[in-house]
């Protein structure tokens, strides 16, 4: 890329930037990670030329080599096409679910915590009551229900974590509803609706974005729970909790089936991590 | 502070009521009965029918859940269906496994987790503190059943020795209880010291920020005595509440890590008495899981005002 | 890969898993016959306990109304019927002395054994079986046997030791049926205490070689000797601690560093986690279990014979048994290994049983289906092979153009779906006792007589089933339900996949454990601790 195509402010921006990471290393590594996550996500090919369902019962559980980095699997399948091809899938649920966790759970308790009163109460102590359910128990309950598809998991997922945005957003909403700038524009006569999204929304987004990207390792170590528990995704579709779940069990024969989704995952939750906290810091000096 | 307790309790009668109701329909709603699992490749129509009367599954709905609520409020849980033991016993068993777990987690985290905090905070960005984040991050970041699972298995193949797989209580062999314990609670807690020693790390920093440390310093008062004076009381809050999240997270969390390590805890109780379907066990112990996470809240709360008399509570 | 070397990598294996040469005999030598349990030893020593891990916990210890196989391989060391299933098919006294058959077949003169005692001291009569086996019968007491029991009219007792029981047709099966896997003989009146039913998962009342001492939900099941036992000098242990090991990998390593003293493997092919292991021993034995795919005739396009045979002639059986459980078991047609040489008819006399994929494209080209369809395969959570087993199921079928997606559910649904004849196309995990009867009437014949849970509705096989049923000469017997099979191998309302072995493994210092094919844990009752 020639810096001379570049319009001027655009450069000073990058500049700018490229200090300010240089100040935060660790939020540079966590971007460097993610980039890599990301270039798996969009382009397995790139990592890898083995399909990640082909099976080949005569090569199975074989150990890593150059041929296969990562060794094969129980039925002969390259591990390492399988966690590639399985970053996209993996990825994919937990952001999925987050997502919709993000947008029920916020905008339902944005809405609670401004109207208040009796809604917000019952709202509130049903809350309360989800969230103390431990999460892992309520997910297989869920899944049970509806049944295990990927939907389905994703829809496990989401009901889980809708309760802890919406007190995020809750919270948020009651502080902003009591400023006085929410009481200046109800007393010029705006209505109801109108203060809500125009004023406490704008205020308590920015804040909710930050919390997926904070809860999504949690997210992800949630999901590959359900996976290790037979819960996920459905075979063959190579989701890293799955992968996980099926290596356990050939741990001592072929523990490269397990350790390379394990690595997998918690090298996309360091990532994570280290750019959601580079992010939060971003904000609080603001 | 009477009237403040009597209220939180009212609050959490109306919290618990509904959650049994929560706590049925969802139990309920899960495909399949205890009679399906008995009968399993026999079914037999009139042999389903026949049990289905003796559990009372036959009857409405609406009239085993207010059948189960009033049992539930005269402290009557029932037997469970496929054990044939009282409910409320075979909850106390896991129960006291599951908060042993959470406990041992809790203090060895504790042990690991807040000098490495503390140790970050005074020598903030230096290479001690930067190794210490890197370490927790690390923690943080790693699957707690995969470093389970790794651990297992490394311990096994390295000195031939893995934990016993039935379970012995404390008061019948220490010895042998902490030999069973060990792996769990590193696996747990290798995750919760990191998450601690962050938060620590995170307090202690931004109370060094505060005016009145700033002034103490100024003054010339010895580091001891503003660390013990002032910075710990200032973290002790938030610590407590930190606490209080860690133990509900492990009451029902430790699923996984009790099944890959044979603890008969609560949470596997709850997976196993939902593969049955032994709804008298499923509900009452996820019953208990809510109520004991009301509690736990309502300790937290009450802490507060022991540690700092300055909190009011409203 | 040729097809020697793939036979190489089998024999290879298959000798390591034996782990040793001692091992190789017990595969080679048949099925122990006449010897109650299993041979008594020499030179036993008594006492001791032993610890059994067991992956899958028994979700009850109630023999009148738990019908989960993991409850039966427990409960067999604790209660008792009148006779023993011997792995050769006989149907062994027991409780039973001998009995007297009337002319016309239809009414059995049972003799009971003398001096045995209940778990609760009192003596064992006629009283009790007659009460026992009535209560199993009535389905209004909800007993998954009562199915079985069907055909019993009257069962009385006509003196302290002797029970007559009548029958509304001849059945050669009626022996083995009153074997030990549903019931068992307790005290009359039993079930008249409203808690009796759960009370079986706390304490026993069986007359078996061992009672129940505790059960503890996610950790254990202890049995102790019955002091009382009526079989002179057995059994030898002490104590049998059944630890209930939730997966396969904490077993494995609770193997290797002595935790536990035997496990047989849910997946045969864990074994090789354990060779040459010092101080383990690995044995294989038969089994009577049978790993299948159902098709059930209620989902379209299966209800089209054509279609199913088609499929049938898709599948693989042996690179699916190698996938699933790394070919420790056998390949089978329409009867399960254990039984095969007593029952089954060989492979090659049986239609539909070699892949023959043009042949197959042709039957479904011939069904309206030329392109294939897409088709739904249901299997279970927590059943192992199924995994493998699918995926590998997936790329056979999609040789023919079936497109198939997986759906694993867990138990509980998968047996709703069963129960209500909604299986559709399933894998099916199940075993049976050694009688033909037993294994093919309530699964296959037409309602209303047997339970046809694959809506088969087979006129020819039901009039075979119903013939076997009564025909008590052996030859013919054999002979009809041979005919039998070749009418399901043709039909094919299941695909019977493989039967996989059972693997012991021990710790050398168990001695004398013989595993019966059911996966049964009869062999306890003979093995000791040297």
């Amino acid at each position: 890329m020639s810096k001379s195509g570049m319009p001027k402010s655009m450069l000073g921006r990058l500049s700018t930037a490229a200090a300010r990471l240089r100040r935060q290393p660790d939020l540079a590594f966590g971007l460097v990670l993610l980039a890599l996550v990301l270039l798996v996500v969009l382009f397995p090919g790139l990592f890898t030329a083995h399909s990640p369902l082909a099976i080949n019962v005569d090569k199975a559980m074989e150990a890593p080599s150059s041929a296969h980095p990562f060794g094969t699997d129980d039925v002969g399948r390259d591990v390492l096409a399988r966690v590639v091809h399985g970053a996209r899938i993996t990825l994919s649920i937990c952001a999925s679910a987050l997502f919709a966790a993000a947008a029920i759970g916020g905008a339902l308790g944005l809405v609670s915590g401004f109207i208040g009163g009796r809604i917000d109460m019952l709202l509130g102590r049903l809350i309360d009551v989800l969230l103390s359910f431990p999460p892992i128990i309520f997910g297989v309950m869920v899944t049970g229900i509806l049944g295990p598809n990927t939907i389905n998991l994703v829809l496990a997922l989401t009901v889980v974590y809708v309760p802890l945005f919406f007190r995020i957003a809750r919270s948020g909403a009651m502080a902003e509803a009591s400023l006085t700038y929410v009481e200046a524009a109800r007393s010029i006569g705006m209505s109801e609706p109108l203060v809500l999204f125009r004023h406490v929304a704008r205020n308590v987004v920015p804040v909710i974005l930050v919390q997926c990207m904070v809860l999504f390792p949690l997210m992800l170590q949630i999901q590959s729970a359900l996976g290790f528990l037979g819960l996920g995704v459905q075979p063959p579709t190579p989701d890293w909790g799955a992968i996980l779940q099926q290596g356990k069990d050939y741990i001592l024969l072929a523990p490269w089936m397990s350790a390379f989704p394990g690595l997998a995952i918690l090298v996309t939750a360091l990532a994570l991590m280290l750019v959601g906290r580079g992010l939060q810091r971003q904000m609080d000096r603001r | 502070m009477a009237i403040y307790l009597a209220k939180r309790l009212a609050a959490s009668a109306v919290t618990a009521l509904l959650a049994s109701l929560v706590v049925f329909l969802l139990v309920r709603s899960v495909p399949g009965d205890v009679v399906g699992q008995m009968l399993g490749q026999t079914s037999d129509p009139v042999a389903a029918k026949a049990l289905r009367e003796f559990f009372g599954l036959d009857q409405p709905i609406w009239r085993q859940y207010f059948g189960w609520l009033a049992r539930v409020l005269t402290a009557d849980f029932g037997t469970s269906w496929t054990r044939g033991q009282p409910v409320l016993g075979m909850i106390g068993a896991a129960l006291a496994v599951t908060i042993q777990l959470a406990f041992a987690t809790l203090f060895l985290a504790t042990l690991i987790g807040v000098p490495l905090g503390i140790l970050a905070a005074m020598h903030e960005g230096g290479a001690i503190d930067r190794t210490v984040q890197a370490l927790n991050l690390l923690g943080l970041a790693a699957p707690v059943f995969w470093i389970g699972l790794m651990l297992l298995v490394g311990v096994s193949s390295g000195f031939d020795w893995s934990p016993p797989l039935m379970y012995v209580p404390p008061t019948q062999s220490l010895f042998e209880n902490l030999s069973i314990m060990a792996l769990p609670v590193l696996s747990l807690a290798l995750l919760q010291a990191a998450a601690y020693s962050q938060f620590v790390r995170q307090s202690i920093i931004s109370a060094l920020g505060q005016d009145y440390v700033r002034t103490a310093i100024a003054k010339g008062v010895s580091t001891r005595v503003i660390f013990f004076k002032h910075l710990l009381r200032n973290i002790a809050i938030p610590l407590v509440t930190f606490m209080g999240l860690i133990l509900i997270q492990i009451l029902g969390g430790a699923v996984i890590i009790e099944s890959l390590f044979a603890l008969p805890g609560l949470g596997r109780l709850l997976l196993s008495s939902i593969e049955t379907r032994d709804y008298p066990v499923l509900q009452a112990g996820l019953l208990a899981v809510v109520v004991i996470a009301m509690l736990v809240n309502l300790a937290v709360d009450l802490s507060y005002r022991i540690i700092d008399p300055r909190v009011r509570l409203s | 890969m040729s097809s020697s070397d793939m036979f190489g990598l089998i024999d290879r294996r298959t000798l390591l898993a034996m782990g040793g040469l001692a091992a190789a005999a017990a595969i080679i030598r048949p099925a122990a016959a006449a010897d109650l349990y299993g041979p008594k030893a020499a030179d036993a020593k008594s006492g001791g306990t032993l610890n059994m891990g067991l992956l899958v916990e028994p979700p009850g210890l109630d023999p009148f109304h738990q019908a989960a196989d993991a409850r039966i391989r427990l409960t067999v060391l604790i209660y008792q019927g009148l006779f023993y299933e011997s792995p050769d098919g006989t149907a062994m006294p027991l409780l039973a002395e001998g009995f007297d058959l009337s002319s016309d077949r239809l009414v059995y003169t049972i003799r009971l054994r003398k001096g045995v005692k209940f778990h609760s001291g009192e003596a064992m009569t006629a009283k009790d079986v007659a009460y026992s086996y009535n209560y199993i019968r009535d389905a209004k007491n909800g007993s998954p046997g009562a199915g079985d029991f069907a055909m019993i009219t009257a069962i009385e007792p006509t003196d302290e030791l002797t029970v007559k029981i009548t029958i509304s047709a001849p059945n050669a099966a009626l022996p083995m049926t009153l074997g030990n896997k549903y019931g068992g003989v307790v005290p009359a009146g039993y079930f008249e205490a409203a808690d009796a039913k759960t009370k079986l998962n706390q304490a026993s009342v069986g007359t078996g070689p061992f009672k129940l001492a505790e059960f503890k939900p996610n950790s254990n099941a202890t049995l102790v000797r019955n002091a009382d036992y009526w079989e002179p000098g057995v059994p030898y242990l002490d104590r049998i601690n059944f630890v209930f090991v939730p997966n396969a990998a904490s077993l494995l390593v609770g193997l290797r560093n002595k935790r536990i003293d035997i496990a047989t493997l849910a997946r045969p092919q864990d074994v090789k986690q354990v060779e040459g292991v010092a101080g383990l021993v690995v044995e294989r034995k038969p089994s009577f279990n049978q790993k299948a795919i159902d098709l059930g005739a209620e989902l379209k396009p299966l209800d089209d014979e054509r279609v199913r045979r088609a499929i049938s002639l898709a599948v693989d059986k042996d690179e699916i048994m190698r996938a699933s459980i790394g070919g420790l078991g056998n390949v089978i047609g329409t009867m399960v290994a254990g039984m095969q040489e007593s029952w089954g008819v060989p492979l090659d006399k049986l239609p539909n049983q070699k892949v023959d994929i043009a042949a197959a494209r042709k039957l479904l080209a011939e069904a309206g289906h030329p392109d294939g369809f897409a088709l739904t395969l249901t299997s279970i959570i927590g059943y192992d092979w199924m995994d493998a087993a699918a995926v590998t199921l997936r790329e056979q079928l999609g040789k023919i153009g079936i497109n198939l997606s997986i759906q694993r559910v867990e138990l509980g649904v998968w047996v709703k779906n069963f129960q209500s004849k909604q299986m559709g196309f399933t894998f099916n995990d199940w075993a049976t006792v050694p009688d033909p009867n037993l294994l093919f009437y309530r699964h296959f014949h037409k309602a209303p007589e047997g339970a046809d849970f694959r809506n088969w509705k087979n006129d020819k096989a039901s009039a075979l089933l119903d013939e076997g049923r009564t025909e008590n000469d052996p030859a013919k017997r054999r002979e009809i339900y041979t005919r039998y099979q070749q009418v399901m191998a043709e039909s094919v309302p299941t695909i019977m996949l493989f039967s996989a072995d059972h693997m012991v493994v021990r710790n050398d210092k168990v001695r004398n454990y013989d595993q019966h094919p059911t996966g049964w844990y009869y062999g306890l009752a003979r093995a000791w601790i040297a």
